[in-house]
C-alpha cells in the first residue's frame, strides 16, 4: 500500500467517509433533520462526482496490487451512476416525505449501493467483482423491503433475495472454476493464462455459471423472473433506483469479466449471449403488451432493453462494447424520466402505477404529459431521440460481428415493443380522465425542474449524440 | 523433494490434532454409552396420559413451539456481524509483526467502520430490550 | 496416511448423512441440528486438508452464530411442517433427474481424467508456515482492499438489519440505570414547607 494507491481511489474513499458521517448524522439527529439528510447526500454525490472528474487520466491506473482499476470506462460508468443516484434522490424526496417513509436509511443504503457500483465497475480482480456486487445487492434487498408494512414489498424483497442469493452462488461457483483452471484471481492474469492452460474445458464450465450470474443481475431472460415482481412490489422510489444505476453496474461487471478476463473464450460466450439476447427480446416485447400495471410493463420493457444491450455485448468488438455502454446510459436516463413522472403523479394513497391512472393526463398537465410521451417515444426508439441512436448502434455492432439474424430479431422486437409504448401515449392524449380521477402533478419545484431537464436531455442527447459516443468509444481504445 | 517435505510437514501438523480426535471419540462414545444405558436399564412403562404435556392441570392451550419475537433475530444478526469481525482479527494477530505499521492502519480502518455501525445501532436503540 | 484416509471417510460419511437428514427430517429444528452436524464434519475435513483457519471459522461463525440465527428464523416463521413437506416425494424424481443431468454434464465437460491429477502441494506447508499465517499475509498485503470492502458489507448488514427489524414500542417503561445512579436524596424526597392548617375546631363534624 502506498500513498499513490490511496490517491487513485480517492472518490471511493471520500464516499465511504461521507456515508459514515451521514450514518452518524442520521443516528444522532433523528427524523427532525430529514431535509438536511437529503442535502448532505446531494453534497456527497457532488463532491464524489468532482473527484471522479478531476482524476481524468490518459492511461489507466491500478491500485492495491491490481484490485482496483481506474480507466475511461470506469469513469463514464461512475459519473452516470452518480448522476442517476442524484436523480433518484431528487425525484423520490416528495414521495418519501408523503409516505412517511422518511427514514435516513433510504439515503445511506442507496449511497452504499452506489459505492458498490463504483467498486464493481473498477474491479480488476474476481474478488473485487464479487464484493462490489454483494455491496450493491445487499443494499438493494434492504431498500426493496424498506416499506416494512407493505406485504407486496416484503414479498418482492423475499423473491429478490432468494433468487439473488442463488445467482450470487452460481457466479461464485463459476469464479471458483475459473480460479481452478487458471490459478489466478486477477482478471488480466486470467486472460493471459487461459490460452495456455491445459484445463480450458474447466474454464468453459465456469464460464457458463458466470454468464448465468451476469444474466441474472441484468434481468435477462430466462433469468428475469425477479424483475417484474420487484419493479411492481417495491415503493416507486426504490423501483426508480433499481431500474437505474444497477444497470450501469451490470454492464461494467459484464465488460470487466468478459472483455478483460474471459476474452480468450469469446467464441463460447458469444453464442450464449446471443441466445440470452433473443430470449430477452422476445419475452420483453411480447409479455409487456398484456400488462395493465405501468411499473410491471416497464419491467418487461427493461427485459427487452437488456436483450438489446446483449446484442452489443455479444459482438465482442470494441465498437460493440461502446454501443453497450451507450445503450446502458440511454436506458438509465429514459427509465429515470419515466419513473420520475410516476413519482411526480403519486400522492398519499395513490400510486399512479396503472396505465389507466394516466388517462387524460394531457388535459390536466400538458407539460408533464409531453415529458412522459418523450420518455415513451425514446424508450420505443423513435428518431431522433436518444433511445433511437442506442438501438441503432447495437444493431450496427451486431451486423458488424456477422450476426445479421440477431439484428433482424432485434429490429422486429423494436417494432413490436413500440406498440405498448404508444399505448401509454394514446391513453394520455386521447382518453378522457375519469370523473373521480385526481391527477395532480407534485408541486415540488426541484422535482419539476429536474424531471423536465431529464426528459429534455433525451431529446438533446438524441440530436447531439456524437460526443457521448466518442467518449464511450474512447473507453475501449477507439 | 518439495512435495516430500510438504507431506512430512503435513503429517506433523495433523499429529497435533491427534488428542482432539481422541477427545471427540471419547465424547461421542461417552454420550452414546450414557444414553444406551438409560434406554436399556431404566424401567419404561409409557401411557397416553403420562406422556401428555402438563399445563397446570388444564388441557394444553397451544403448541409448545410459539413464534419468537423478531428482536431475537436482530440481536443474533448483530452478534454474527461482530463475530465475523473477530474472525478477521485472528490471522491479523498472527502476522502483525511481519507486516507492521500498514497492518495496524488497515485494521484501525476496518474496526473504525464497524465502530461507526456500532454507534449507529446504539443511538438507534437496537441494543435496548423494551 | 491411512489414519488420515480413514478419518476422511468417517467425516465425509457424516457430512453426507447430515445433508440427507436436513432435507428429509420432518421437524425443521431437527433439520437445523443436522445442518450443524454437516458443517462440523466439513470443518473436520478441512482440518484434514490443513485449511485450519477456514475450519475454525466454519465452527466459530457458522456453527456458533449462523445456526443460532437459523434456529431463531425457523421458530419465528412458524412453519407448518406438513405443508412444507407436501410434494416432497412427488418432486423427488425430478430433483434426482436434474442432479444426474448436472453430474453427467460436469463429467463430460471436465472429464474424469481431471480428477486424477494430483493436487498441487500446499504452499503454506512447503514454506514451513502455518495456514493462518499464510492467509494473514495474503489478506493483509495483497488482498487489503477486499478486506476493507468486507467491513463495508458488514456495516450494510448492520444498517439493513436495523432498518428492517427495529421497532420501538410506545409506552414502555424503562429502568434508566445512569439516572438511578446519579440520583441524590433531593430528587427522591421533596420537602415542602407549608403553613400548618389551623382550622376552626368547632367546624369539625
Amino acid at each position: 500500500m502506498s500513498w499513490n494507491d490511496v490517491l487513485t481511489m480517492l472518490p471511493e474513499l471520500y464516499l465511504t467517509g461521507a456515508i459514515c458521517v451521514l450514518l452518524l448524522f442520521d443516528a444522532f439527529a433523528g427524523t427532525r433533520y430529514r431535509s438536511a439528510m437529503h442535502w448532505l447526500s446531494m453534497l456527497a454525490l457532488l463532491v464524489t462526482a468532482l473527484l471522479v472528474v478531476s482524476a481524468q487520466r490518459a492511461i489507466p491506473a491500478t491500485a492495491f496490487s491490481g484490485m482496483y482499476v481506474d480507466d475511461t470506462l470506469a469513469q463514464i460508468l461512475k459519473l452516470f451512476s452518480i448522476l442517476s443516484v442524484a436523480l433518484v434522490f431528487v425525484f423520490s424526496e416528495p414521495y418519501l416525505r408523503m409516505r412517511k417513509m422518511a427514514v435516513g436509511e433510504f439515503h445511506t443504503l442507496t449511497l452504499f449501493a452506489l459505492l458498490g457500483i463504483m467498486l464493481l465497475v473498477s474491479a480488476g480482480n474476481l474478488v473485487m467483482i464479487y464484493l462490489g456486487l454483494e455491496l450493491l445487492t445487499l443494499s438493494s434487498y434492504a431498500l426493496v423491503a424498506l416499506d416494512r408494512d407493505s406485504p407486496r414489498a416484503t414479498e418482492a424483497a423475499m423473491k429478490y433475495f432468494v433468487l439473488g442469493a442463488l445467482a450470487s452462488g452460481l457466479l461464485l461457483y463459476g469464479m471458483s472454476m475459473l480460479y481452478g483452471a487458471t490459478g489466478t484471481l486477477s482478471l488480466p492474469g486470467i486472460a493471459a493464462t487461459l490460452p495456455v492452460t491445459p484445463h480450458q474445458s474447466l474454464a468453459v464450465f465456469g464460464l457458463v455459471f458466470v454468464i448465468a450470474g451476469i444474466a441474472f443481475k441484468f434481468g435477462a431472460a430466462p433469468f428475469h423472473m425477479w424483475l417484474p415482481d420487484v419493479y411492481e412490489g417495491s415503493p416507486s422510489a426504490v423501483t426508480l433506483f433499481v431500474a437505474s444505476a444497477p444497470k450501469l453496474a451490470a454492464v461494467g461487471m459484464a465488460l470487466r469479466l468478459l472483455d478483460v478476463g474471459l476474452h480468450p473464450l469469446l467464441p463460447y460466450w458469444q453464442d450464449m449471449l446471443a441466445v440470452l439476447a433473443v430470449a430477452s427480446l422476445v419475452i420483453g416485447s411480447l409479455v409487456a403488451i398484456v400488462q395493465s400495471n405501468l411499473k410491471r410493463m416497464l419491467a418487461y420493457s427493461t427485459i427487452g432493453h437488456m436483450g438489446f444491450l446483449f446484442l452489443g455485448l455479444s459482438a465482442g468488438t470494441s465498437f460493440g462494447n461502446a454501443a453497450a455502454v451507450f445503450y446502458a446510459i440511454a436506458y438509465v436516463l429514459m427509465s429515470t424520466a419515466a419513473f420520475g413522472v410516476i413519482l411526480a403523479l403519486a400522492r398519499a394513497g395513490f400510486e399512479a402505477d396503472r396505465i389507466d391512472d394516466l388517462r387524460g393526463l394531457n388535459q390536466r398537465s400538458p407539460w408533464f404529459a409531453g415529458l412522459m410521451a418523450l420518455a415513451m417515444f425514446s424508450l420505443g426508439g423513435v428518431p431522433p431521440l436518444f433511445g433511437f441512436w442506442a438501438k441503432l448502434l447495437v444493431l450496427q455492432s451486431a451486423i458488424g460481428a456477422h450476426m445479421l439474424w440477431l439484428a433482424i430479431v432485434g429490429a422486429f422486437a423494436a417494432i413490436i415493443s413500440l406498440f405498448y409504448y404508444l399505448r401509454v401515449v394514446k391513453v394520455m392524449y386521447f382518453d378522457k380522465p375519469a370523473e373521480d380521477s385526481a391527477l395532480l402533478v407534485s408541486s415540488d419545484a426541484s422535482l419539476r425542474w429536474v424531471l423536465s431537464l431529464n426528459a429534455l436531455a433525451l431529446l438533446a442527447l438524441g440530436v447531439f449524440q456524437g460526443p457521448l459516443l466518442d467518449w464511450c468509444l474512447r473507453g475501449f481504445g477507439g | 523433494m518439495c512435495a516430500v517435505l510438504a507431506a512430512e510437514v503435513a503429517g506433523a501438523v495433523l499429529a497435533q490434532y491427534w488428542p482432539i480426535l481422541l477427545f471427540m471419540a471419547v465424547a461421542a462414545g461417552l454420550g452414546m454409552a450414557l444414553l444406551t444405558i438409560g434406554l436399556v436399564v431404566a424401567p419404561r412403562r409409557p401411557a397416553a396420559q403420562k406422556l401428555s404435556p402438563y399445563e397446570c392441570g388444564f388441557e394444553a392451550f397451544e403448541d409448545a413451539r410459539m413464534k419468537f419475537d423478531v428482536r431475537y433475530y436482530l440481536i443474533a444478526i448483530l452478534f454474527i456481524i461482530f463475530d465475523l469481525e473477530i474472525a478477521f482479527l485472528f490471522p491479523w494477530a498472527v502476522v502483525f509483526d511481519r507486516i507492521g505499521l500498514v497492518a495496524l492502519i488497515e485494521m484501525v480502518l476496518f474496526i473504525a467502520l464497524l465502530v461507526v455501525g456500532f454507534i449507529y445501532i446504539w443511538k438507534k436503540g437496537a441494543l435496548e430490550w423494551e | 496416511m491411512t489414519i488420515q484416509l480413514l478419518a476422511f471417510y468417517f467425516f465425509a460419511f457424516f457430512a453426507v448423512l447430515g445433508a440427507l437428514l436436513v432435507i428429509t427430517l420432518r421437524n425443521p429444528v431437527h433439520a437445523v441440528l443436522s445442518l450443524v452436524l454437516t458443517f462440523f464434519s466439513v470443518a473436520c475435513i478441512w482440518m484434514l486438508m490443513q485449511a485450519e483457519f477456514l475450519a475454525l471459522v466454519l465452527i466459530v461463525v457458522y456453527v456458533g452464530a449462523v445456526m443460532v440465527l437459523f434456529l431463531f428464523v425457523v421458530m419465528m416463521l412458524d412453519i407448518k411442517v406438513a405443508a412444507a413437506r407436501e410434494g416432497f416425494i412427488r418432486h423427488l424424481p425430478v430433483g434426482i433427474g436434474v442432479a444426474l443431468i448436472m453430474l453427467a454434464e460436469m463429467v463430460t465437460l471436465i472429464g474424469l481424467r481431471a480428477m486424477q491429477v494430483a493436487p498441487p502441494p500446499n504452499p503454506a506447508a512447503m514454506h514451513g508456515e502455518s495456514n493462518v499465517a499464510w492467509i494473514g499475509t495474503a489478506l493483509y498485503t495483497q488482498y487489503l482492499l477486499p478486506f476493507e470492502v468486507a467491513a463495508m458489507i458488514l456495516t450494510v448488514g448492520i444498517v439493513a438489519a436495523v432498518a428492517l427489524t427495529l421497532r420501538h414500542r410506545v409506552g414502555v417503561r424503562h429502568q434508566n440505570a445512569s439516572q438511578q445512579v446519579a440520583a441524590v436524596a433531593r430528587d427522591r424526597v421533596r420537602l415542602v414547607s407549608m403553613p400548618a392548617e389551623r382550622g376552626d375546631p368547632g367546624a369539625q363534624p
